[in-house]
Order: C-alpha cells, then sequence, then structure tokens
C-alpha cells in the first residue's frame, strides 16, 4: 500500500509538472500578451515595448520556460504580471476558498445524492421514479444555469447573500457563520448536478448488487431488508461511486469557475479567469498546477476510498 | 445634503494595482480617482476644466506656459504636506522609461514632454514644447503621487510595481477625497474619508460627505444588476447594457432603483478595414479589399435604424462620422449622412467588378474569386457581438460574404498591431471631447491611427491634409478657427470613410435611490467621476 502510494505520489508530482508546462507554453503561444492587452489598442508601440522588456515577455519561448523551471525547482513560480505578486502567494489564499467551495458541494452531493441513489436502487415504484427524474434533471443544468437560478431566487428572496464570502464588518464566530450562509448557494449550485450523477451510479449498482446471489444468500438467511441494503448490499454497490470520486473533485473544480463568477465567490476559478484574460502566463501556470494538484489529490482519495470499499484493491 | 453613510459600488475586476502610473483598466481609474487628486480636473458635467490642487493659473502672451498656484495647506492622507517637488516628482515619474507608464503618451505634446520647473513649493511652472490649443486640459490625465513615499521606488525603476495589491493601505498616501483601509481580496475594497482631504462644499463644511465607499467586486454584470435591484450595491461600474434596459425601468417605474439617460453616447463602435498596403501585397482582394468605393458600399449596404434596433434594442442613434452629435463642441453639423440603400451598394460593388457570376446571391470578383473577408471583433461584448452578426447579415444581402471572428482583446491587439487583418469591428474609447487630446488617432503617424497601423508619412494625400489641419488645429488659438478645421478634417473623413460607424448608443446608468447628489457624466467612470460630492439618503447607519 505505501508503495503504491508513493507512486501516486510520483504520478501526482508528474501531473502538476506537465500541466504547468503546458499551461505556461500555450500561454505564451497564443496570440497577444500581457503587454498588448494591457496597453489595448492605439497604444505607443515603444511603450508597449518597453513594458514587455519589464515583464521579460520578449524572451524567447524557450528561455523563459527555463527560467521557469529554475525559479520552480526553487519553489518560486514567478511573480503575477496582473498583481505584482508572487504567485506562490496569491494561490494557496484562493485556493483554500475554492476547496472549501469544492468539498462543501462534495459533502452535500454525497449526503443527498448516494443515500437517494440507495433508495431509489433498491425500492423500484413511484418514489424511485420521481428520484429519477429529478436527476435527469438536475443532470442537464449545468452550474452556470443552477447559480444563475439561485442568485436571482436569492435577489428576489433576500434569504441568501447574491454573492461574495462574507459580509462587511463581520468577525469572530460571527463570521463563520456569514462564511456558511454565503457559501450556501454556491455550493448547492455546484453540488447539484453531482448528487444527480451520484444517485444515478448508486441507484444502478444498488439495483445490481441486489441481484448478487450472496444478497439472495443473505436474504435467504432471513438478514433484514434493511440491514441487507445498508449494509451489505452497499458495500458492493459503493464502488463505481468511490472510482469516480477523484473525477468529481476534478469536475467540481472545473465546474466552481463558473460558480464563482457568478456568485463572486474568490476562488481559484476565478483568479485564474482574469489571470487568462489578462494573458498573466505565471499566474495562468500557477493556477493550473494548482488544479492539477487538486485532480491529484482527488484521484488519491479515489484510491484510497476505493480500496476501503474493496479489500481486493487493498490486497493488490 | 446629509454628511455621513456608507455607499456601496459595484466594480468589475479586482484592482491590479493601486498605482495609476502602472494600469489603465477602469478599476485602477476608479480607485485613482477616489484616492489621488490632480491639479487640474475636466469637470465630466460641463465638460470644462476646474481647479484642484492648483486653485489658479496664469498663461504667458506666446501660449506655451502655464504658472500654477498650489492651493495652500493641502497634504497628503498622512500628513505629510503637498507641495510642487510633488508634481515635479509626478511628472518625472510618468515620462519615466522604466517606469513605462500608459499615462506617459497622454502627457506628451507632439511626442514631447512638458517642461515642468518648480520656483517655490507652492507654484509650478509647465511649458509646452508647442502650441497647445487644449492647455491644462492633458492635466487630467495626471494624478499627483507623493514623492515622500514613492522617490526610492522611482530612483530604483522598480515605481511600475510600486503600490501593489498587496501593499499593505498604511503605507500609501494620497490627495484624494478617501483612503484606502481594507482589501479583501476578491470581495471588496473598503475606503474610508480622507481627514485630510482639502476640499469643502458651498456651505464651506468638509468634504467627501460619505463616511465610507465600497468598492464590491462583482465579475459577472447580471449579478451586479440583481444586486442593484435587491439594494446590495448602490450603483453599477458601468452604463447599463441595452438588454437589462427594460428590466430596469421597470424597477425605476416602482421605485427601487434610478434610471438616469444621459443622451446619446460620446463613442459608436467603429469598423475599419486593413489599409495597409505592404500587409497586403501579394492578397489578390487588396484591389477591392481597400478600396473607398467598397466602404462606401458598406456604409450604404447597413441599415443603421435596423442596427439601433437589433444591437442596442432602439437605444441609439445612427451616426455617419467619427464624432458624435454627443460631442456638441467638435460635432460637425453637416457630416453627411448615409441612407439605407442596398441597390446603390451593388451599383458600388459592381463598379469595382464584384457581381454574382455565379448566380448564387454571392459576389465575385473579376477572376471569379468569392467576395469575403474576416471582421475581427472582441469576444464576450454582446453589443459588438451583435453588431457584427448585424454587419455580416447586411452585407449578406448584398453579396459580400463576411466570417466574423471573436478573440481576446489581447489576441486582437496582437493582430491588430501586426497589421494581420481585414477588418476589425471594436469600441475605442475616446478619452476627452477635445480632438486635439487623440492626435493619437487622427496624425498618421499615430498609434491609435486604426486603418493604417505603423504608418511613419501619410500614404494618401488625403492624410496628409488631415495631418496638416490637424497640426494646425492643435496649435490655434480661438476656439471657432479649431472648430472650423476640425470640420474640414470630418468632411475629408465623410470623402474616404477610413473608418465606419453605424449607431451611438444612448447611455443609462442606474443606481440605487438613496444616492443623492451625483452628477452622472457621459464618459467613465460615468457616476464616480467625482466621489467627494456623493451623499447618501438615511445616512445615520451603515450598510
Amino acid at each position: 500500500m505505501v508503495r503504491y502510494l508513493l507512486r501516486r505520489l510520483g504520478f501526482a508530482v508528474l501531473l502538476v509538472f506537465v500541466v504547468a508546462s503546458a499551461s505556461l507554453v500555450l500561454t505564451r503561444l497564443a496570440p497577444g500578451d500581457f503587454a498588448t492587452e494591457a496597453f489595448g489598442l492605439g497604444a505607443n508601440p515603444r511603450t508597449v515595448a518597453r513594458a514587455r522588456a519589464r515583464y521579460g515577455l520578449d524572451e524567447p519561448i524557450l528561455t523563459q520556460y527555463g527560467l521557469w523551471l529554475a525559479h520552480a525547482a526553487r519553489l518560486d513560480f514567478g511573480t503575477s504580471l496582473l498583481y505584482g505578486r508572487p504567485v506562490a502567494q496569491l494561490i494557496p489564499q484562493r485556493a483554500a476558498n475554492t476547496a472549501l467551495l469544492a468539498l462543501a458541494a462534495l459533502l452535500l452531493a454525497t449526503l443527498v445524492g448516494l443515500p437517494l441513489g440507495v433508495v431509489s436502487g433498491s425500492r423500484p415504484g413511484p418514489l424511485a421514479t420521481a428520484i429519477r427524474l429529478v436527476s435527469l434533471l438536475l443532470l442537464s443544468m449545468p452550474p452556470l444555469v443552477t447559480s444563475l437560478l439561485f442568485v436571482f431566487v436569492a435577489a428576489r428572496t433576500g434569504w441568501f447573500p447574491i454573492g461574495g464570502m462574507s459580509s462587511l464588518d463581520v468577525s469572530g464566530f460571527g463570521l463563520v457563520r456569514d462564511v456558511l450562509w454565503h457559501l450556501t448557494l454556491p455550493a448547492v449550485a455546484l453540488a447539484l448536478p453531482v448528487a444527480a450523477m451520484f444517485e444515478r451510479l448508486q441507484s444502478q449498482a444498488m439495483a445490481e448488487a441486489l441481484t448478487q446471489p450472496f444478497v439472495l444468500a443473505a436474504r435467504a438467511r432471513g438478514v433484514p431488508p434493511g440491514r441487507l441494503i445498508w449494509r451489505d448490499a452497499l458495500r458492493v454497490a459503493i464502488r463505481p461511486c468511490a472510482s469516480v470520486y477523484g473525477l468529481v473533485v476534478g469536475t467540481l473544480l472545473s465546474g466552481s469557475f463558473i460558480v464563482e463568477i457568478v456568485t463572486a465567490w474568490p476562488g481559484l476559478g476565478r483568479l485564474m479567469y482574469d489571470a487568462l484574460r489578462a494573458r498573466d502566463v505565471y499566474l495562468v501556470t500557477g493556477c493550473a498546477a494548482a488544479g492539477a494538484l487538486f485532480l491529484a489529490a482527488g484521484s488519491v482519495i479515489s484510491d484510497l476510498a476505493l480500496a476501503a470499499a474493496d479489500p481486493r484493491v487493498r490486497a493488490q | 445634503m446629509q454628511p455621513g453613510g456608507t455607499l456601496v459600488a459595484a466594480i468589475r475586476s479586482e484592482p491590479r494595482t493601486f498605482n495609476r502610473y502602472a494600469s489603465r483598466d477602469l478599476t485602477t481609474e476608479i480607485i485613482s480617482r477616489l484616492t489621488q487628486d490632480k491639479l487640474i480636473r475636466i469637470n465630466r458635467a460641463t465638460d470644462q476644466i476646474e481647479p484642484r490642487l492648483a486653485d489658479r493659473w496664469t498663461r504667458s502672451a506666446d501660449g506655451l506656459e502655464y504658472t500654477l498656484h498650489l492651493r495652500p495647506g493641502v497634504e497628503f492622507s498622512d500628513g505629510v504636506p503637498f507641495t510642487s517637488a510633488d508634481v515635479l516628482f509626478s511628472f518625472k515619474a510618468v515620462y519615466d522609461p522604466k517606469t513605462a507608464s500608459p499615462l506617459g503618451d497622454a502627457m506628451r505634446v507632439g511626442g514631447r514632454p512638458l517642461q515642468v520647473s518648480a520656483p517655490t513649493p507652492s507654484t509650478v511652472v509647465i511649458r509646452f514644447p508647442s502650441p497647445f490649443a487644449p492647455g491644462l486640459r492633458l492635466l487630467d490625465n495626471l494624478p499627483i503621487l507623493p514623492r515622500h513615499l514613492l522617490q526610492k521606488a522611482l530612483d530604483q525603476g522598480t515605481l511600475a510595481s510600486a503600490w501593489g495589491p498587496a501593499t499593505p493601505p498604511s503605507q500609501m498616501a494620497g490627495l484624494g477625497p478617501f483612503v484606502l483601509s481594507e482589501y479583501q481580496p476578491g470581495q471588496r475594497l473598503v475606503f474610508t474619508r480622507n481627514p485630510h482631504f482639502w476640499g469643502k462644499d458651498a456651505r464651506g463644511r468638509p468634504l467627501p460627505y460619505l463616511d465610507r465607499l465600497i468598492l464590491d467586486i462583482v465579475p459577472d454584470q447580471n449579478a451586479e444588476l440583481l444586486r442593484l435591484e435587491a439594494g446590495q450595491i448602490d450603483m453599477t461600474t458601468d452604463a447599463v447594457r441595452p438588454e437589462d434596459y427594460r428590466s430596469l425601468k421597470q424597477a425605476a417605474d416602482q421605485g427601487r432603483v434610478k434610471l438616469i439617460d444621459l443622451g446619446v453616447g460620446l463613442n459608436a463602435d467603429s469598423l475599419w478595414f486593413n489599409l495597409n498596403r505592404k500587409s497586403k501585397a501579394g492578397d489578390p482582394r487588396a484591389a477591392w479589399l481597400q478600396s473607398e468605393a467598397f466602404r462606401r458600399a458598406i456604409s450604404y449596404a447597413v441599415d443603421r435604424r435596423r442596427f439601433a434596433d437589433t444591437v442596442y434594442l432602439g437605444e441609439g442613434v445612427p451616426v455617419y462620422g467619427p464624432i458624435s452629435p454627443a460631442n456638441h463642441t467638435w460635432f460637425w453639423t453637416g457630416t453627411p449622412e448615409t441612407p439605407y440603400d442596398p441597390a446603390r451598394a451593388r451599383a458600388l460593388l459592381a463598379g469595382l467588378g464584384l457581381t454574382d457570376r455565379q448566380g448564387n446571391g454571392r459576389l465575385e470578383d473579376r477572376a471569379g474569386r468569392p467576395v469575403r473577408f474576416t471582421l475581427l471583433t472582441a469576444k464576450g461584448s454582446t453589443a459588438l457581438e451583435r453588431g457584427a452578426s448585424v454587419i455580416r447579415d447586411a452585407l449578406a444581402k448584398v453579396g459580400v460574404t463576411v466570417d466574423v471572428v471573436g478573440l481576446d482583446v489581447g489576441a486582437l491587439v496582437q493582430r491588430f498591431t501586426t497589421n494581420a487583418y481585414d477588418a476589425v469591428y471594436f469600441s475605442v474609447y475616446s478619452t476627452d471631447t477635445d480632438p486635439a487630446l487623440q492626435l493619437d488617432f487622427w496624425l498618421s503617424s499615430g498609434s491609435a491611427h486604426l486603418w493604417n497601423f505603423g504608418e511613419q508619412t501619410p500614404a494618401t494625400p488625403w492624410e496628409a491634409q488631415i495631418d496638416d489641419l490637424m497640426r494646425r488645429q492643435v496649435a490655434a488659438p480661438r476656439l471657432a478657427d479649431r472648430q472650423a478645421l476640425f470640420d474640414q478634417v470630418q468632411k475629408i473623413f465623410a470623402e474616404h470613410l477610413p473608418v465606419l460607424q453605424f449607431v451611438a448608443p444612448r447611455i443609462y446608468v442606474a443606481m440605487s435611490t438613496r444616492v443623492t447628489n451625483a452628477t452622472p457624466a457621459l464618459q467613465r467612470p460615468q457616476l464616480l467621476w467625482n466621489p467627494e460630492v456623493l451623499a447618501v439618503r438615511g445616512s445615520s447607519g451603515t450598510r
């Protein structure tokens, strides 16, 4: 298991390196750069050229990449052209906000999606049909639409804040409560399609598990239906969901991109969006690397969850 | 006017910097207007200059030299007295090549910097390198920086990176009505009143009226409007989008918001072709793509009324030249109007040898090649994207195929500056109503000479004529003479149509009903250009 984890860790490092390198190279290769974006149309070419030289954008792409690599090896990921701050300072704060949003959404999706999947997969009938229909509806609604809808409802009702992460002039325990209040809408918007996906996966897996010989045998031995479903069958049926958990983390991060913009949540997605628009090559690279790190961490969590659910995986 | 209270405005993006000398984006401009001040400011409501840090001035007989007397007793927000040394420092900073300030070019006349001296701590002498009729209007571009805080950065050549977003508010100071007291990244900036601000109202009460002004960062414009309607913010960043007008009108009718019609805007989106001969050498389309008749045909082919209805949902007026009718001082009333006349457009195209040879409704040139070009526009702007679609559809009706390509602004600028394009449809904002402050557009050597970027000398006799007229216009001392010269420029422009305009939108701004004393203006930032006089009703509490 330790060797396995080390292997996964090595893979994570490789993933982050490849994603970061590709982001830097692609951002540089795309037409335009930070200076053209910052100065806009009609700027004096000499002024733009001076700015380009100051930002090191006049260097050949290989030189810039080499310099970035040399600095990255010392954990210096460059200075954001947009904000004039080290990328390593900008990312953690925003990544923490995104992680909070993604974890809240993941928790919500798990707590809602899995039980509903178990119910709809084990008890065919009108309730299961209703759950399935709602899930299909939610699956077809991207987080953009859901978050816009929620923001609209919040504006009309005043039940929730329309955006942001905290109110002004709040501190201490009040701040925690305030952040949770602000977190509700973006987390729900992000969680709903994932909950629907969990429900669908879990429902099918549960329906299949209930036809397994060991379940039939347990039922024949008189094991109560509740225990049979929630303990014995669920242990087997959880595997499909556990195996996609890592991918879901990636989905949540990419989905949070648009939710963060609509709900003004100050996360990594919004930072990356701003960086991309401004062609801030180092910040884009840093954000992409952080995203890859999230994905790799999600993948490891997924593997661990699968190992916990399936003894055969642990034995490998 | 009741002093006190908190006003919440929205901004669309994070501050890139708190240093106006390092960035030209709208957020930085707003922050600069809150925290810094200028020697002279253009009153956006009257379009006239008004005294700020300089309370009076005199002009030399030759009109080249101005002596400005600084307002006595002015202090920076940290209590350090403001003197002419700060003015000298600011000029030095803006012209410093290491700073590469986007303000640097706007502070030059004929490409040359102003000469500034400070005979006394309260006097500044500014000498223009050549006659310049707008005179001190130029100073509206220059916020004054504190020498005592930034001298070291300038000496080290790091001024452009000074006052980044990570700078603690206590390390910055300004002469503006507010000081930054807190920045919550991704969420908001909190400004509190500057106790050292020099301004007083007509009754002698200290300005600003507000205790706090908060800029909430709301990246999504839909969410911004919902927040305004819900009373969570008091004003929006920018003018109301055409598609939001109806819902805001409804909210205004219900008394939930104030919707103010500022009239026809100063800027119309522009379409221009790449007229650079060298870049189109070898392109068989150049003969018609760069011809005046082709541009005139397009002008006839586009129904400007329909354009206004489709793109601006009826909230716009047709325009036929580079100066909007809203610019009363400089608009040439004789600007010829081009009616919607597709038949005439087809005739003009036929005159270029562009006819429908295959009978498929699409034109071909004499060699049978399709009449087709690519129109670049900025991705993400609904008005530009809709406008480009209207142009494409209008030209399709006369047989011209247009491929509309949306690009990020950076990519679009890169294509423009390398002359790697056929045509561009884009919003070009003028920073001042006076054409003498837009020489980079008018002069053939200018960096915003849209239709032939990088041209060093006039490529055509009519461009040489415009260059000559504009140079005379800039130097002419009398307004009437300047207007007459500029009328001639617009006449030449109308004859050759290097840039086409179709519609100038009406400008609306929206704010909450609790905001009082706002004097919205056509130019950005429409509502925050004079933040010191803004006030709110029911200001005893805070939001």
